[in-house]
């Protein structure tokens, strides 16, 4: 990224405070939401590889001797000269000093994914909150497979690894929109994690994320047998926990009661065998 | 190809020949093939005669090699797998909803019940999770204990593996003197919490038992006789012409396809990946303790085995380090300061405010700030990540748990497509698979 940028992440009221007004904030509550979502509205470009899905395989995944040397920037063209190397990544793994610094800081602007996608993807960022050295990216839900090889592509982010994706049922907690689908990543490069939410109604649907990672085929199955969500373009959206013929409805939504909609028979708890009163012994004496 | 340049310059430029014609004449007529414009009758006899009609053969759910009740549905040509499908759930309990309806302490029992070989490390990342969320640490004598008694688990959690994966490709023995050692590990196991299996022995905050005396010299016998009983392992395995050629280039997994499968563990590391969270992102005291990361080169049951055998050593050099550094110290072993833990129980029993406390503190839980964390230890089987989200209530809204060999069973498929059908035993077997886990 180029000085200009880098300036900017660093005071980022002074810069953002300006466009704020002009960008339609998305109508949508969470539950934490203090902290506004500063849209900036540059023009960016979206590269044009984003838009074709391919399992992509990461050219730093060689873990012999050879290292993957300095990142490019794809940008300005300039190289980091702290990244790059997967052994200094991962020694420096202990402190997070260095390359890892603006993934920890308490201003999440620095954070480097939330910078990459306030570059490209402006439109899609709806929050992004910080909660005990975690961060939490609120995008919309039709951009998230772009999001997601945006962040796996762009070589300051290098999300590549897809380590968890689940749902949780905001029923109770705000109006809408009602689910919320979980996408945790992680960076083998810088060590690192980001977790991004996709905020969904019932019946409406978001991007499979199989094409750019095969792992997710089975735990969108899981979110889809559990929540009932539906993933666009996934190859065998089926039931996979439960039973193929189950039709009780999907037991992780809040309005699911915890033993089933079934009746359950109510089993006779009252003795039929009088109970024999057997003499206390505890005490000497009282027998 | 431009037309405009010369042929020749083309052939010396990329080293190949692209002319059309030198082409066509090497390639294969097709159209001769007698086998793609063959008559009826012959089409009919390749199908019966060479047996190429698609069969389907249903494994499981009891088949004793695939570890619990695993029921894989394949399509075979001859011996060839074409196709393979999984399914799962026959030990589906529900334990995400289960969490959602208890409070936050009453969770840890239930996290013994998923991966219940190795028990310890799932109390660990559940612990883990809830302290991350409420602001608790451990005292640091207390992290050692933990992390002595979760590599003690990744050993029994080997154990199993290696005794159950040796026993389906054919070696017995290996059973008998894997669960054998095991049996030390549960008897260090029982002297410490009282149980075995179910050991439910990690609490928020630390430990609010003192440690039993005795425990730290049983637990140096077992690693004076541990690292023999490895070698002999070895030795059986090794030097088994039939082990290394069923092991050998089986499953072979590249690490872009490892990546692409969010494979973790062994797994992932047997394909060259070099991502051990305890490394990576240390979680307890694992960033003062020496020890190594093994990678494998190939991807292969064999590469897995042996990254889990170096894995074991390794547990065995963390065990040493801690067990010389906490002997004889007796700091205190629970973080009592914090809200968040259970109260002292010798204050409970003796005066009235520390009881009214406990007494609150075990009938209505305790409520941890609104937030969400997600925590991922190095589990034997791979990342156990625990994903909890709080509204405020003594109970979690969300409890997730993502298991490692959930995941790393969505590869199996890519794995047994193409390979032979007895191969996809040793292939079940390498990833290392507890049923338990796996459903949830």
């Amino acid at each position: 990224m180029s000085d200009n940028d880098t300036d900017r992440n660093r005071q980022p009221n002074a810069s953002t405070d300006g466009n704020q007004p002009d960008t339609p904030q998305p109508n949508r509550k969470y539950i934490d939401d203090e902290t506004p979502s500063p849209a900036i509205a540059d023009p960016a470009e979206t590269i044009a590889a984003v838009t074709e899905p391919t399992a992509a395989p990461a050219e730093h995944l060689s873990t012999s001797t050879e290292s993957a040397g300095e990142i490019v920037d794809p940008d300005s063209g300039r190289t980091h000269p702290e990244g790059g190397d997967e052994s200094s990544a991962l020694t420096s793994a202990a402190d997070p000093s260095g390359a890892r610094a603006d993934w920890y800081d308490d201003d999440v602007e620095r954070h480097p994914a939330l910078r990459v996608l306030r570059d490209l993807m402006p439109d899609a960022v709806i929050a992004a909150v910080r909660f005990r050295n975690e961060t939490t990216l609120h995008v919309e839900p039709q951009a998230l497979r772009e999001v997601c090889i945006l962040l796996q592509r762009d070589p300051r982010t290098s999300l590549t690894f897809l380590s968890d994706l689940t749902a949780v049922d905001m029923l109770r907690l705000r109006e809408a929109p009602r689910f919320d689908v979980v996408v945790q990543l992680y960076s083998l490069r810088y060590r690192t994690r980001v977790r991004l939410k996709a905020g969904i109604e019932d019946g409406e649907s978001v991007p499979s994320l199989v094409p750019i990672w095969n792992g997710a085929n089975w735990l969108e199955r899981e979110v889809y047998d559990m929540f009932g969500l539906q993933f666009e373009g996934h190859p065998n959206l089926k039931r996979i926990l439960l039973a193929d013929d189950w039709s009780e409805g999907h037991p992780l939504r809040k309005d699911y009661p915890l033993r089933g909609w079934s009746e359950y028979p109510v089993y006779n708890t009252e003795r039929t065998v009088a109970r024999v009163r057997t003499r206390w012994t505890g005490r000497a004496g009282t027998a | 190809m431009t037309t405009t340049r010369d042929p020749a310059l083309v052939a010396a430029d990329t080293g190949r020949d692209l002319d059309q014609g030198a082409f066509a004449e090497t390639a294969y007529d097709f159209t001769e093939d007698p086998t793609t414009t063959g008559t009826l009758e012959i089409a009919d006899e390749r199908d019966l005669g060479s047996g190429s009609r698609e069969m389907t053969l249903n494994m499981g759910p009891q088949h004793p090699s695939t570890h619990g009740v695993l029921r894989i549905v394949l399509k075979l040509d001859g011996e060839v797998i074409t196709d393979c499908d999984p399914v799962i759930g026959y030990l589906h309990r529900g334990t995400e909803k289960l969490g959602e309806n208890h409070r936050y302490v009453q969770m840890v029992p239930w996290t013994d019940r998923t991966d219940y070989v190795s028990a310890p490390q799932n109390n660990l990342g559940c612990v883990l999770a809830f302290e991350k969320l409420c602001g608790v640490e451990a005292p640091e004598r207390a992290q050692y204990w933990r992390v002595i008694m979760a590599e003690l688990s990744r050993i029994a959690s080997h154990l199993v593996w290696l005794g159950t994966h040796a026993l389906d490709i054919g070696a017995l023995s290996m059973s008998l003197y894997c669960f054998r050692e095991r049996e030390i590990i549960l008897d260090i196991f029982e002297a410490f919490c009282g149980a075995r299996l179910t050991t439910n022995m990690m609490e928020m905050g630390g430990f609010s038992r003192p440690i039993p005396n005795g425990l730290i010299e049983q637990i140096r016998d077992f690693l004076k006789i541990f690292p023999d009983r490895q070698m002999e392992y070895q030795d059986l395995l090794q030097a088994n012409p039939i082990w290394m050629a069923r092991t050998k280039g089986n499953g072979i997994i590249t690490p872009q396809a490892a990546v692409s499968y969010s494979l973790t563990g062994a797994c992932l590391r047997a394909s060259g990946i070099n991502y051990d969270i305890r490394k990576a992102e240390p979680y307890l005291v694992y960033d003062q303790l020496d020890f190594e990361v093994p990678l494998g080169q190939s991807g292969d049951t064999y590469d897995r085995y042996l990254v889990r055998m170096e894995e074991m050593r390794q547990a065995i050099r963390l065990i040493t380090q801690c067990v010389d550094r906490i002997d004889g110290d007796d700091r205190p072993l629970m973080a009592y300061e914090s809200a968040y833990v259970i109260p002292p129980h010798k204050g409970t029993m003796t005066t009235a405010e520390d009881m009214q406390r406990h007494f609150i503190w075990v009938i209505k839980g305790f409520s941890p700030p609104k937030g969400e964390v997600y925590q991922a230890i190095e589990h034997s089987k791979g990342e156990l990540g625990y994903y909890v989200v709080s509204d405020g209530s003594p109970m979690p809204y969300r409890f997730r748990i993502r298991s490692a060999d959930f995941v790393n069973l969505s590869s199996l498929p890519h794995m047994a497509t193409g390979a032979m059908l007895a191969d996809i035993v040793a292939m079940i077997g390498t990833i290392d698979i507890i049923l338990g886990s796996v459903d949830r």
